[in-house]
């Protein structure tokens, strides 16, 4: 099938992208909504549907990339459950 | 010893002589405890200062007294090792915003080998039992094409460069990785 690379591309694209989101909850939401948004719609083969669904898809990531930007412009504290490794003297 | 961790020491200590002064009633205790950071900054002044008192003009001081003291002073340093990390781990925390300018490690087949696979037995997809060298994502690990998708995003955020989607449509075993990765690497043995 022809419209498997690019379906592929943008698989990868948005899950590269919100990879970069700094919100936790953001990031988590993107991955696993894309995750499953891709297997439910892996059995489409009416051409339309899928250039419908394309198109939607190539929006949403233009819609991550605007919110990566955004979410560095307003950056949060991290969540505790995000292990980062602790800073200062607290081991003595 | 930094200014801060001079004042969190008298702190300590003022907070233990306050709390064995009043210690006739609990509420008190929990109020001094409350107050501590409080006595830390009068402490931290009374402490300086007797530490310049004792440190006084006296004509009195031998050679053992000057011996004494440069000694002290010069075993501070002695503390600083080659590798400009602190031997204290009380200054450890300071140091660690140095940044080492190294390459990365060499590389060999075996260590390429042994990261790939620790990679993928550790994608939750992948029965660890059945990985092998030379088993198939799709056919004998039953992944999809998006799971290898993940697999080689995985692979780069594991060598740290990033594998073109012509080639990595390619790389459907993990040995199929490990050879791209040492080519890619130049690694030959």
């Amino acid at each position: 099938m022809s419209t498997r690379r690019p379906a592929i591309t943008l698989y990868r694209n948005l899950m590269r992208e919100s990879e970069k989101l700094p919100a936790y909850n953001f990031r988590m939401y993107a991955v696993r909504k894309i995750r499953d948004t891709f297997r439910a719609n892996k059995a489409i083969r009416d051409f339309a549907e899928i250039d419908r669904k394309m198109e939607a898809g190539k929006q949403n990531l233009e819609l991550i990339r605007r919110q990566v930007i955004i979410g560095h412009l307003y950056t949060a504290d991290k969540l505790v459950i995000e292990n980062k490794k602790t800073l200062g003297p607290l081991d003595d | 010893m930094s200014f801060t961790q001079i004042a969190r020491n008298c702190g300590r200590l003022a907070a233990a002589l306050g709390t064995k002064r009043m210690a006739s009633s609990a509420v008190v205790q929990s109020q001094a405890a409350r107050m501590m950071h409080r006595i830390a900054v009068p402490a931290v002044a009374n402490q300086v200062s007797q530490k310049f008192a004792l440190r006084s003009y006296s004509a009195k001081r031998t050679i053992e007294d000057i011996k004494f003291r440069v000694l002290k002073v010069v075993s501070a340093y002695d503390k600083v090792t080659a590798d400009k990390e602190m031997v204290s781990s009380r200054c450890r925390w300071q140091t660690q915003s140095v940044r080492r300018y190294s390459a990365k490690p060499p590389l060999s087949l075996k260590l390429i080998d042994e990261r790939v696979l620790l990679v993928l037995s550790l994608y939750d997809k992948i029965d660890s039992s059945q990985l092998k060298v030379d088993s198939h994502f799709i056919n004998d690990l039953g992944l999809d094409s998006l799971d290898h998708v993940e697999v080689i995003m995985a692979m780069e955020d594991e060598f740290g460069f990033e594998i073109p989607d012509s080639d990595a449509e390619k790389l459907l075993k993990p040995a199929d990785i490990i050879q791209y990765v040492a080519d890619k690497e130049d690694v030959y043995e």
